[in-house]
């Protein structure tokens, strides 16, 4: 839509399990500088689409394209590597291991990186992140909103060019919840582009650039919230749930 | 060349065996679907129930069946009593790594059960007294009787255990948190009530197999440790979670191994790696099937 | 001063160096094994406590490591430091291998696997006795023609220290925090960028190999060798061993070896109750101080000669426990 770099592409992408298409032939690319909001009714296959764009899960039919190149059935380490950060629908942290522990990890992962200079990037994340005062702590003590700011710390350490974020704001009370809005427009605003999936109208709407809308495997709409809110597609989705 | 009888004996024998596996392996995979864990202590449950028929015969002059059947309640009582002491942990919440507690807690059972069976009833090979004494004959074999009632005896146990899972509420309640924890909770299943239980219904039928092999095999404190690894041989190949495949992969790996010892020339070697097929098959089956060949998929815990 | 602990522990080992010839040799030989048992509870809390693969065929290592240096020394007259090697070489190869087949598997099917491989290989030696000599044992050549055992406390205190002085610095460097993600959650240290089916494979390899150096030492230090050592019974007590002393630290899983191994060994008079004794401490370890017994131990003695007001480095647990079962 900005015309600028194309970072991730979704060229024809289909997964079934079973015999029902959680994707059927979705296409979809990620340009720098992207806010999407990628939204749907429930098992519409939001998280089975990331899944695939972030190297969890093997496509069965079409191509998963970084930069310009082909990378399916790559692992999942090698997009992370290339650039490509997620959080989990249900926050994924190493529990047992402190705050800081957790940021390094995905810092030390880069290749010429040297512990003293990650763990000062680190360290000014979580200042960012309003996380500097639990650094010592185990990341299964913090709460609920707390961890969801320390997998986006985590994401950011791995310098990413874009971040999907499943439902980053499931769960997280208002407070807590425009805080995190706020950081993914300040990391926005910086050069960073993102994709986030959530059911939180509210927040997708002011935040997104772009929506794009799926329903029961395919994409149904793709263009500015003003366009996709009133298309009838969308509309006749959500109603149909 | 092969007589036809031999081959007989050894099917016939095969299948006995296969029936007795079938039983521990029940067990196991009941363990596994309801309480998630693999019981590595289930091999030792099976020596002991074979240990606790013997000496209620030798002490007390109690019918080798019946005693059987105490040996069977007994062992339920005892499970359930580990089972409240040793794993209530793995309900709560704050413990991690559930799978790994699992192991550990039933590695260590396993330990301490086998040791200390050698010090209460000593190193030595017991004999409790025959079933039914004397064999039968059927033109040139002779079969022994012992076999014939371990047997007919496992078979209507596990028939039995196949009754009331499908017809009896208690049962049919033990299917149905084997199969899904989070709807038979939904229903109204007390789920921790139901893992003892379960754990005592796997302990039962491995001290009905333990009893049943004893006139025939005779006790030691370390009969279990094979039969042991011969269950997760059964239980990966009928799949975690799924009786019936449990039972049919029972019998079918006591007659192969029957067979294979009956078709193999040098007889010591036979012995030997009788016992490394099992293993070896169980190693072929997790490298290129993680989960089983019939499993459901539920590897995880949490 | 920071770091007191490591001076107290130096002094303690150079002290019990230097007043090493005042053990008979009895203890001389508790002490040996006690360090043996040391370097393969370390290693195997590398696999089991930091990687989390709970491999119950770590025993079965050391087994193939003696076996391959003393069947080497026997039929090829080589030295008895190049049959170590080679021993050494072969249980890291197979290690990864081994490492490899289990990629897909967790935790339960792991241990599962594990236990059969080790029961192979214990099957395979015994039956083979034409050529391992089996259940009789296998006459092994010795390190040192030596009437004193004191040099082979000194090989195996080198060995231990070297096994611990190469596990530690995996153990605090990057790798080490990757180990533990890939504990803690696969999917998440994928995400986070960290190849996991190469780092299981080589934590594999690298703990297989140092269980390979306890087997080829023990293979030319006690005359014979036989099977039981893969066995379950051994595999068994080393995780007794470690699991007590607490199996996610180096330190811990090591003074748990000591402790059991001297236990073991002044509670002789029990005789066969010594191990249910043992089983059961296990299992109220497990039960009420999952971290293992030293553990807290373990961390007050970090902290000695810290100022209170420190913050901790990246120190793990550094203010609370690991939960508890």
């Amino acid at each position: 839509m900005s015309g600028g770099v194309e970072l991730v592409r979704a060229a024809g992408l289909s997964k079934h399990f079973g015999g029902i298409f959680a994707n059927d032939a979705v296409e979809f690319t990620v340009e720098e500088g992207d806010l999407i909001g990628l939204i749907g009714p429930n098992g519409s296959g939001k998280t089975t689409l990331i899944n695939m764009l972030t190297g969890h899960l093997m496509p069965d039919g079409g191509e998963v394209i970084l930069r310009g190149r082909r990378v399916s059935g790559r692992p999942a380490h090698f997009f992370a590597a290339m650039g490509v950060a997620r959080t989990f629908q249900l926050t994924q942290l190493f529990g047992r291991m402190t705050v800081l522990e957790n940021m390094l990890v995905p810092g030390l992962t880069r290749p010429h990186s040297h512990w003293h200079a990650v763990e000062k990037r680190a360290r000014d994340y979580l200042e960012f992140l309003n996380l500097a005062q639990v650094a010592s702590l185990n990341a299964k003590n913090l709460s609920g909103g707390q961890q969801r700011l320390l997998e986006l710390g985590r994401c950011l350490m791995l310098d990413p060019a874009v971040l999907f974020l499943d439902e980053p704001f499931a769960g997280v009370h208002p407070q807590l919840r425009d805080e995190l809005l706020k950081r993914i427009q300040e990391l926005h605003q910086s050069g960073r582009t993102f994709v986030v999936v959530d059911h939180d109208m509210e927040s997708i709407l002011r935040i997104s650039r772009r929506l794009v809308v799926m329903a029961r495997g395919r994409k149904i709409a793709d263009g500015p919230p003003d366009a996709v809110r009133t298309d009838q597609a969308v509309l006749a989705a959500y109603a149909g749930l | 060349m092969m007589s036809w009888d031999y081959l007989f004996i050894q099917s016939a024998n095969g299948a006995v065996i296969g029936v007795i596996y079938a039983l521990i392996a029940v067990g196991v995979t009941l363990i596994f679907s309801i309480l998630k864990i693999v019981n590595f202590a289930h091999g030792d449950l099976y020596m002991l129930g074979g240990y606790c028929a013997y000496y209620v015969i030798t002490l007390f002059g109690v019918p080798p069946l019946a005693a059987m059947f105490v040996s069977m309640m007994a062992l339920f009582v005892l499970a359930i009593i580990l089972e409240r002491t040793l794993l209530t942990p793995l309900y709560s919440d704050a413990t991690e790594r559930k799978d790994e507690y699992g192991l550990i807690v039933t590695f260590g059972l396993a330990f301490f059960l086998r040791n200390m069976a050698i010090i209460v009833f000593g190193p030595f090979p017991l004999k409790p007294p025959s079933f039914v004494p004397g064999v039968v004959r059927i033109g040139n074999l002779i079969v022994t009787n012992d076999r014939l009632f371990a047997g007919v005896v496992g078979i209507a146990l596990i028939l039995a255990l196949l009754y009331f899972m499908q017809r009896t509420i208690w049962g049919q309640a033990l299917d149905a948190v084997s199969q899904s924890r989070e709807s038979a909770a939904i229903v109204g299943i007390n789920t921790q009530r139901f893992n003892s239980f379960a754990f005592g219904v796997g302990a039962a039928l491995a001290a009905a197999a333990g009893a049943l092999i004893a006139p025939i095999f005779s006790l030691a404190p370390d009969m279990g440790v094979l039969p042991n690894i011969q269950a997760y041989v059964i239980v990966i190949l009928g799949g975690m979670g799924s009786v019936v495949g449990s039972i049919l992969a029972g019998v079918v790996l006591g007659e192969t191994e029957s067979l294979f010892t009956a078709f193999l020339p040098d007889a010591t070697r036979a012995l030997a790696y009788t016992n490394a097929f099992g293993v070896l098959v169980l190693m072929a089956v997790l490298i290129f099937r993680p989960t089983g060949l019939f499993g459901r998929r539920h590897l995880r815990m949490e | 001063m920071r770091g007191l602990h490591v001076y107290i522990l130096l002094a303690v080992a150079a002290v019990a160096l230097a007043c090493v010839d005042q053990l008979n040799s009895y203890w001389m030989h508790v002490a040996i094994i006690a360090m043996f048992y040391g370097i393969l509870a370390a290693s195997w809390s590398l696999l089991a406590g930091y990687a989390g693969l709970f491999s119950l065929g770590h025993m079965a290592f050391a087994s193939v490591g003696g076996y391959t240096s003393a069947l080497l020394v026997k039929w090829y007259g080589i030295p008895i430091p190049l049959g170590m090697a080679a021993g050494i070489a072969m249980c890291c190869l197979l290690g990864g291998v081994v490492g490899w087949v289990c990629l897909r598997m967790s935790g339960p099917y792991l241990a599962i696997f594990t236990l059969g491989f080790a029961e192979i290989i214990r099957i395979t030696f015994s039956t083979e006795d034409d050529v391992t000599a089996g259940m009789a044992g296998l006459h092994t050549e010795p390190l040192f023609h030596t009437v004193s055992r004191l040099p082979y406390f000194y090989t195996s205190f080198a060995l231990l220290a070297a096994s611990l002085a190469i596990m530690g610095w995996i153990v605090r460097s990057r790798w080490g925090l990757f180990l533990r993600a890939i504990r803690e959650d696969e999917q998440a240290a994928a995400a986070s960028g960290i190849a996991v089916a190469r780092f299981r494979i080589l934590v594999f390899a690298i703990a297989s190999g140092f269980a390979g150096l306890a087997g080829v030492f023990y293979a030319h230090y006690i005359p014979i060798l036989t099977p039981s050592l893969g066995g379950l019974d051994l595999m068994a007590v080393l995780v007794v061993m470690t699991v007590i002393g607490g199996m996610e630290r180096l330190p811990t899983a090591v003074g748990g070896a000591f402790a059991v191994e001297f236990l073991l060994e002044l509670l002789r008079e029990y005789g066969q109750w010594r191990l249910p004794i043992f089983g059961v401490i296990l299992l109220v370890t497990m039960r009420f101080a999952r971290n293992g017994l030293l553990t807290p131990i373990w961390l007050r003695f970090v902290r000695l000669g810290e100022p209170r007001s420190a913050a901790p480095p990246v120190a793990r647990d550094a203010g609370q426990e690991d939960s508890r079962a």
